[in-house]
C-alpha cells in the first residue's frame, strides 16, 4: 500500500507560477540593475566632464574658459573667504548662475551654452571679468541650421499674450473713456476720444478677427446690416462714429456705448483664453494687412465717417511690428535672409505713414488722392508677402 | 535577444515617464505669459514704493524710511528668478556688502542695503541722497528692460528652486538684512515669489505627477505655518532675531526639501 520510493510530485500549479514570476523578477531585476548603472554611467559621465574653476580672493583660475558648445559642466570652487557667486554673462543678462557659494565648498553649475562670447562674473564685483569662448561644434553647426522645435516659440507666444492682456486692457480704458465722455453729453470731447479707442482696438484687431462674432458686435461696418446705418441691430464702433461724426449727435448712444465696454471687456478675456498655434501668429498679421492692402487703403470704407483711417492702419503696423520683433531672435537663428527684407518692408510702410503726417497728426482720409492710397496698399502687400515668407522658412505649420 | 526585449519592455513600464504624456509646450504658454503679468505688476509696486520710500529718505523723515524698507523691497524679493537676470541692475539694488571687497565704504556698494546700512547701523538718513536717487533710477531701469524681456521659459520654471535656493544660503541665516533685521519680510517674499509660480503650472504639474504637488503643497504649508506666527498686526513681520531657535530649525528641513523638488520642475515640465 505503502509506496516507499516518494514520487517527486508533479509541480503543482502556484509553483509553477512561483518560478515563473521569479524569472519575471530576475529579468526585472537585471534590467533595473542595467538601467542603473547606465544612470550611474551617465552620472559619472557628467563628473568626468566637469571643468573645474577656483574663485580666489581677487581672481578665478582659470579666468579665461574656452568650451565647446552644448551642456557644459562648471565645478566652481570657493577659495576665498566669503559666500561669493559665479555667473555666466551675455552682455549684462546672466545666462546661468550660482550665488551663494560658501567659503571652502564647491557647487556644480551645468549650462547649455550656443557658440559666441560669454563674461563671467567671478566672485567679488570688483574682482575682474572673466571670459568664456564657446567655440562651435558640428551638431550647434546642425542645431542653428535645423528648424526651430515648438518649444522655441514658448517665449514668443507667451509675450505676445502678455501684448493681448495690455493692449486689451488698454482699449477697455480707451472705450471706458469714451463712453464716459458720451454719458456726460460732450460731443467734442467723445469725438477726440473715438480716436484712440480706435487705435487700440487696431493693436488688437489681427487677434480679434478670429473671433468672428464678438468681433462683430464690435467692429461691423454698417454695410453688413440690411438697413444700414438705419438697420437696429448696427451697433459697435462704427454705430458710435456715425452718430458722433455724421449726424453730429450723442441722442440715444449711452447704450451703445455701454454694450460697447462690455463686449471689448469680453474680447480681452477671450483674447487671452485662446489658444494660438505658432504659424498663426504670423498668419493673422499676414491676413490684416491683406485686408489693408486689399480692401480697406482703396476705399476708405472703414471710418467713412470720421476719416480717421490712417491712425488705424498705424496701429495695424505697430501689430504687425511687435510680432515681427517676437520672431527676431528665431528668424536670426534659422532664417536670417528673411530678416532684411521684412525690416524694410516694415520701414517703407511706416515711412509712407509718417509721411502722412501734419504736425504730429495723421491726415485725413478723405485728403488722401487715390494715388496715395494705392502707395499705401502697395506698401502693405509688400510687408504682408514678405511676413508670409516666415512659415515655410521657419516651418511652422510642421512643427513639433 | 528574447531575455534582452523583454527587459527593455519591462524597463518601458517600470519608467514613471513612460506612463504620462510630456507637457505639451503650448500648454506652458498662458502659466509663462501670467508669470511676466505677475513679474509686471510687481515691478509697478517696487517703483512706486520705492519712489515713496526714497523720498522719506530724501526728506530726512528716518521713521517712515526705515518702516518703509522691508515691504518695499518684498516686491524685488518675490521676482527675483527675473530680476536677477540683469547682472548690473541686481548688483546696483540688490548687492550685500559682502560682494564688495572694501564692504561698506566701497563706492559701488548701492541699492537698498546700503541704503539699510545707513538707516539702521548709523541711525540716519544723511548722506543718502544720491543713493536714494540711484535706486530709483535703478527699479525704473529694471521695469523698463524686464517689459522688452521674452522671458525664457526655463527660467521662470526654474526660478521656483532659485528663490527657495536663495531662501535656504540667506534667509535663514539672517544674513540679508543683517542691519535691520527684516529678513522675514524677503523670506516671506521668496516663498510667496515661488509658490506663484507652483500655482500658475500647477495644471500641468498635477498631469505629471500628482504625489509630487501633494509634497511641495504641504511643505509651503508647513513654511508659512512658522512664518505666520511672526506676523505683526500691520501686515508686517517681528524682526529676524525674536525668531526661535527651534522654528529656525524646524525652517530648514521643509525649504531644503522644498528647494531640492523644485528643482526637478523643469524636467517634469519638459524644459530642460
Amino acid at each position: 500500500m505503502s509506496n516507499p520510493t516518494p514520487q517527486p510530485a508533479p509541480p503543482s500549479r502556484a509553483l509553477r507560477w512561483a518560478v515563473a514570476g521569479s524569472v519575471v523578477v530576475m529579468i526585472a531585476a537585471g534590467g533595473l540593475f542595467y538601467y542603473a548603472s547606465q544612470l550611474a554611467a551617465a552620472k559619472r559621465q557628467i563628473n568626468h566632464n566637469e571643468i573645474a574653476v577656483t574663485i580666489h580672493g581677487h581672481a578665478c583660475e582659470p579666468n579665461a574658459l574656452t568650451v565647446p558648445a552644448g551642456r557644459a559642466s562648471f565645478r566652481i570652487i570657493n577659495r576665498s573667504d566669503r559666500a561669493v557667486e559665479w555667473e555666466i554673462l551675455d552682455g549684462v543678462l546672466v545666462v546661468e548662475e550660482r550665488e551663494n557659494i560658501a567659503p571652502g565648498l564647491s557647487q556644480v553649475i551645468n549650462a547649455n551654452l550656443l557658440p559666441g562670447d560669454y563674461a563671467i562674473t567671478c566672485g567679488l564685483l570688483s574682482n575682474p571679468r572673466g571670459t568664456l569662448h564657446v567655440t562651435p561644434t558640428a551638431e550647434s553647426d546642425a542645431q542653428a541650421k535645423a528648424k526651430p522645435s515648438m518649444v522655441a516659440f514658448i517665449g514668443p507666444l507667451s509675450e505676445f499674450r502678455v501684448y493681448l492682456s495690455s493692449q486689451g486692457t488698454a482699449l477697455v480704458k480707451a472705450v471706458t473713456a469714451l463712453q464716459q465722455a458720451i454719458d456726460a453729453g460732450d460731443l467734442a470731447q467723445a469725438q477726440a476720444l473715438y480716436v484712440p479707442a480706435r487705435e487700440a482696438y487696431q493693436r488688437l484687431a489681427p487677434a480679434s478677427q478670429r473671433l468672428a462674432e464678438l468681433d462683430n458686435a464690435i467692429n461691423a461696418r454698417a454695410d453688413y446690416f440690411e438697413k444700414r446705418e438705419q438697420d437696429p441691430s448696427f451697433s459697435g464702433f462704427h454705430r458710435l462714429e456715425y452718430s458722433l461724426f455724421q449726424q453730429r449727435s450723442l441722442d440715444s448712444l449711452g447704450p451703445i456705448a455701454q454694450r460697447l465696454v462690455t463686449d471689448v471687456t469680453a474680447l480681452k478675456q477671450q483674447l487671452l483664453a485662446q489658444s494660438l498655434p505658432p504659424e498663426q501668429l504670423v498668419g493673422i498679421v499676414v491676413r490684416n494687412l491683406n485686408s489693408l492692402a486689399d480692401v480697406r487703403a482703396a476705399s476708405g470704407e472703414e471710418e467713412r465717417y470720421s476719416h480717421i483711417d490712417v491712425n488705424g492702419f498705424a496701429a495695424n503696423l505697430q501689430a504687425a511690428r511687435k510680432v515681427v520683433d517676437l520672431m527676431r531672435p528665431l528668424l536670426t537663428k534659422s532664417a536670417a535672409d528673411l530678416l532684411p527684407g521684412i525690416d524694410s518692408a516694415l520701414n517703407a510702410f511706416d515711412a509712407e505713414l509718417n509721411g502722412l503726417k501734419v504736425d504730429g497728426h495723421y491726415r485725413r482720409y478723405d485728403s488722401i488722392t487715390a494715388d496715395q492710397r494705392k502707395q499705401i496698399a502697395d506698401k502693405a502687400k509688400a510687408l504682408a508677402v514678405a511676413l508670409d515668407g516666415i512659415d515655410p522658412a521657419l516651418g511652422l505649420s510642421g512643427l513639433k | 535577444m528574447k531575455k534582452s526585449t523583454l527587459a527593455l519592455s519591462l524597463l518601458m513600464t517600470l519608467s514613471p515617464l513612460a506612463a504620462f504624456a510630456a507637457t505639451a509646450p503650448l500648454d506652458l504658454v498662458g502659466p509663462v505669459s501670467d508669470y511676466k503679468i505677475y513679474v509686471t505688476e510687481e515691478i509697478g509696486e517696487l517703483v512706486t514704493q520705492t519712489q515713496a520710500f526714497t523720498d522719506a529718505v530724501k526728506k530726512g523723515d528716518l521713521a517712515t524710511a526705515k518702516k518703509l524698507y522691508a515691504p518695499t523691497r518684498v516686491h524685488y524679493e518675490s521676482i527675483e528668478p527675473i530680476a536677477e537676470l540683469f547682472s548690473d541692475l541686481d548688483a546696483s539694488i540688490d548687492s550685500r556688502v559682502d560682494d564688495h571687497e572694501k564692504g561698506v565704504k566701497a563706492d559701488d556698494f548701492t541699492g537698498f542695503h546700503r541704503i539699510e546700512y545707513t538707516l539702521f547701523s548709523e541711525n540716519t538718513t544723511q548722506g543718502l541722497d544720491a543713493l536714494a536717487d540711484g535706486l530709483n533710477k535703478d527699479v525704473k531701469d529694471l521695469q523698463d528692460r524686464v517689459a522688452g524681456l521674452t522671458f525664457p521659459p526655463e527660467k521662470v520654471v526654474g526660478g521656483a528652486a532659485a528663490l527657495l535656493e536663495e531662501v535656504a544660503a540667506t534667509k535663514i541665516s539672517g544674513e540679508e538684512d543683517r542691519y535691520s533685521h527684516t529678513d522675514l519680510y524677503d523670506f516671506q517674499g521668496n516663498i510667496d515669489g515661488a509658490k506663484k509660480i507652483v500655482d500658475l503650472f500647477r495644471g500641468q504639474i498635477e498631469k505629471q505627477d500628482k504625489a509630487f504637488l501633494a509634497k511641495v503643497d504641504k511643505n509651503f504649508a508647513a513654511v508659512d505655518k512658522i512664518l505666520a506666527k511672526y506676523k505683526t498686526k500691520d501686515g508686517g513681520f517681528e524682526t529676524y532675531d525674536k525668531v526661535k531657535e527651534n522654528d529656525r530649525k524646524a525652517l530648514v528641513g521643509p525649504v531644503n526639501t522644498l528647494a531640492e523638488d523644485l528643482s526637478t520642475l523643469r524636467g517634469k515640465l519638459g524644459l530642460n
